[in-house]
């Protein structure tokens, strides 16, 4: 094996074995010490990020990528699966970021979840979530890559559900279930498909066999994944209700990791996309509509989790449609920068909640830049680097998935609507930050607001650090596959900027109403629909359920026996045959007339039957 | 012993009250499971009485030949709709103990359909959704019909399209190629 080769297999598998050692001590039926989250759990993540660096600084100084495949599963006369890993530009830049921001929301978690008494059980289900999801990163063929996203699937219900018993916890942990797998139904159907006509599940395999053919069905089950697992609109609602779980699980699934596991899906399946105008224009449009929908929901909720919530759907509607644009990896790259800003915005709202004694309202909180510098400071950095501040980690990224947008030959709907809730990510930034941080306090004094646990500002400093410079390193270390349009008018080359700052003079104005006393608002009809998540929820969620938990009640309890009984058996046979005996007994009246009468008809069919 | 469960069970079916197997429970010969649609004053309060309901309250579903008996016809509302600040027997169903069930008990849990009172009526809202999705595709297509793109021109190169680079004889005089003015 190539030396190299050899160093990104070994790294991994040393990866592997540091987190897996952990969850494999809680298997002995000896008890677990105190810190085992702190002592055991955080160290293998920080371990496994550090040996990650190896393999990334030899890709980023040779840029040599590999394939291995080690074991052999089954062996069919018409499709293999293997053991394999690729270690490419996207899973070498990747896995280092995702056990970054790992480290430092298990750093976190070790404070937040203090006072758990199964705290040791979350870090479990964190650790096992974080190993399914370098599986599914890793994965160069289809089938482990289903391995991965199935189990980040049921560690994102578990975890979600972690207080299982309030009912809205476990109703959110079910919706993220069902939505996820109406999804894998899309995943399953590409597989299928796959399968039959391309004969393999390898990566490598699937480009070059599929090359000639109509790729149309399988992309539209790929894209489905993506709509579920990525939170896309018409399968999103599970995004913001997951909210429920608590903020670390937020942090690493519902921002970093996991709901970008359907973007990565369709970056790895890009070059099967390249060629089909209609998948690449439904991913342009249906990220378009994600994007402005969920920004337009985020204007005016008022929990702060849930404004994050959809901040994060908004994004991966962003990186929907760099995919439709035909730019794998520039949404590769949203993906790296948003980890960073993202996760850490959710460790300051985490810290807030706890600091407020778990009061997750913004309208009563306030005052928090004397009260929590950093925090504040972190939460502003965070949103600055989010609406795509210049030279932020966010701004590489989004800027040059705007600028990609507006230099495109582009579905001028869709254009408009991703620079709209650009503008709508400035204005609800700014009203995060300003009912949190600015004015006064709304909330009680005795408040146990604390930022001396190195275990809150440590890792807020990380992220913080990779929110600024993040963007930066990746973009100076990485060739872009494709040259972007560096050429274009200048109002192009403002349109992201110039649109942020127009949200940002916007949010300003509406925060100083709140200063002045107006006549009484009217209520909107715009505001209901932002309020209510656009009616999806109260929707989709009362009608679908009950018709079918309806019908397969109906079905099961009465129309089965009333079916065989009444329908086709023997009430039906009785139904059937009673008119009969009783218009042949009615006939029988005793009047001549009547036996003539029908003597004749009979003579009449006798003669016209034996004529033919 | 087989015998006389046997007889036993034999004189209950010719009663006519009660059919098949189910004659061999103990509560069917008491006539305790088996419910028939009530029909005079005397049923409907005995059908209350036995479902812990007041007899004003109670109202059988109606007799469509799909067996419901006399088991009362509850309002529609779900668990969710019901007052979270009551002190329930069961805070997590908020349900007190005894309590009739609606039929469709487990389709109204909190986890399942909810009939909370929405803030607008149902057909706003689904007026307002549909609208919304509506008007999307319509933009879209609209989009589709009128993409937005930077201008392209053909190349037009200077010196006579490059004609003495491209190994253009100096004494031909080259055609005038002109794609766009600058």
């Amino acid at each position: 094996m190539h030396p190299t080769t050899l160093m990104y297999t070994s790294s991994l598998l040393l990866m592997f074995a540091v987190l897996l050692y952990p969850l494999l001590v809680t298997f002995t039926s000896l008890p677990l010490n105190n810190d085992w989250a702190s002592s055991h759990a955080k160290t293998a993540v920080k371990s496994a990020f550090l040996i990650s660096l190896a393999p990334l600084s030899l890709f980023l100084s040779t840029g040599m990528e590999a394939v291995t495949s080690s074991w052999t599963w089954m062996v069919t006369t018409t499709l293999d699966i293997t053991l394999s890993f690729k270690f490419d530009h996207y899973s070498i830049i990747f896995i280092p970021i995702a056990l970054y921001v790992t480290w430092s929301i298990l750093e976190f978690a070790t404070w937040y979840m203090h006072s758990d008494p199964l705290m040791n059980r979350f870090f479990k289900y964190l650790l096992t979530f974080l190993v399914a999801m370098l599986i599914l990163v890793s994965a160069n063929n289809l089938f482990q890559l289903f391995i991965g996203w199935e189990g980040v699937g049921i560690m994102s219900f578990l975890l979600i559900g972690w207080w299982h018993g309030r009912a809205d916890a476990n109703t959110a942990a079910l919706q993220a279930v069902l939505y996820n797998r109406v999804g894998d139904i899309g995943l399953i159907l590409g597989m299928a498909w796959l399968a039959t006509n391309v004969n393999s599940w390898d990566i490598q395999q699937m480009f070059i066999l599929s090359k000639d053919l109509d790729m149309t069905l399988p992309l539209l089950g790929l894209i489905l994944a993506a709509t579920g697992k990525s939170a896309q609109f018409g399968l999103h609602p599970w995004l913001p209700a997951a909210m429920e779980g608590p903020t670390p699980v937020s942090a690493l699934l519902h921002s970093s990791t996991m709901v970008v596991a359907g973007i990565f899906l369709l970056i790895r399946m890009s070059p099967l996309m390249e060629n089909n105008q209609t998948a690449l224009t439904l991913c342009l449009c249906l990220g378009a509509l994600t994007t402005m929908f969920t920004a337009t929901c985020a204007l005016t909720q008022n929990d702060i989790k849930k404004i994050v919530a959809f901040s994060t759907s908004s994004q991966l509607g962003l990186m929907m449609v760099t995919i439709g644009l035909n730019q794998p990896q520039l949404a590769f790259l949203h993906i790296c920068t948003h980890a960073f800003f993202k996760a850490m915005l959710f460790l300051c709202s985490g810290s807030v909640i706890h600091s407020l004694n778990d009061e997750q309202d913004i309208r009563k909180m306030g005052g928090l830049h004397h009260l929590a510098p950093f925090t504040s400071s972190c939460l502003t950095v965070g949103s600055l680097a989010l609406t795509g501040t210049p030279f932020l980690a966010g701004f590489f990224s989004k800027d040059a998935i705007i600028e990609a947008l507006n230099t495109s030959h582009v579905n001028a709907w869709a254009l408009t609507l991703t620079l709209i809730a650009t503008s709508f990510t400035a204005i609800y930034s700014l009203r995060v930050i300003f009912f949190v941080t600015m004015g006064t306090p709304r909330f009680l004094p005795l408040s146990p607001i604390n930022e001396n646990n190195p275990a809150v500002i440590n890792p807020l400093k990380r992220l913080a650090w990779g929110s600024i410079f993040g963007g930066l390193l990746v973009m100076l270390n990485i060739n872009l596959f494709k040259t972007p349009v560096l050429t274009m008018p200048a109002e192009l080359k403002l349109a992201a900027l110039a649109v942020s700052v127009l949200g940002l003079l916007t949010a300003l104005e509406l925060a100083t109403l709140t200063s002045k006393q107006f006549k009484v608002t009217p209520l909107r009809t715009p505001h209901h629909f932002s309020t209510s998540l656009g009616f999806v929820p109260a929707i989709i969620h009362r009608q679908i359920p009950q018709l079918s938990l309806l019908l397969g009640q109906k079905i099961a309890s009465q129309m089965v026996d009333q079916t065989w009984l009444e329908k086709t058996g023997p009430k039906a046979i009785a139904n059937a045959t009673t008119p009969l005996a009783s218009a042949t007994s009615n006939m029988q009246q005793g009047l001549i007339k009547t036996y003539l009468t029908l003597f004749l008809m009979t003579l009449v069919l006798v003669t016209l039957i034996s004529a033919t | 012993m087989a015998g006389v469960g046997f007889q036993r069970w034999v004189r209950t079916l010719s009663k006519g009250k009660i059919s098949g197997i189910s004659g061999l429970l103990p509560a069917c010969r008491s006539g305790e499971i088996l419910t028939y649609f009530p029909i005079n004053i005397g049923e409907i309060a005995a059908a209350a009485k036995k479902y812990n309901i007041r007899v004003e309250d109670y109202k059988p579903i109606a007799d469509n030949g799909e067996g419901y008996g006399d088991y009362p016809q509850l309002p529609d509302r779900s668990q969710q709709d019901r007052d979270p600040a009551y002190q329930w027997d069961h805070p997590d169903l908020r349900r007190n103990w005894n309590e009739p069930m609606h039929w469709d008990f487990d389709m109204f849990i909190r986890n399942r359909v909810d009939t909370s009172p929405t803030v607008v009526p149902w057909s706003t809202m689904c007026k307002q959704l549909f609208g919304f999705v509506g008007f999307m595709l319509f933009m879209f297509y609209l989009g589709d019909k009128f993409p937005a793109y930077q201008p392209v021109g053909p190349k037009q190169f200077p010196y006579n399209n490059l004609h003495l680079e491209r190994g253009g004889s100096p004494d031909v005089e080259p055609e005038e190629v002109k794609n766009y003015e600058i």
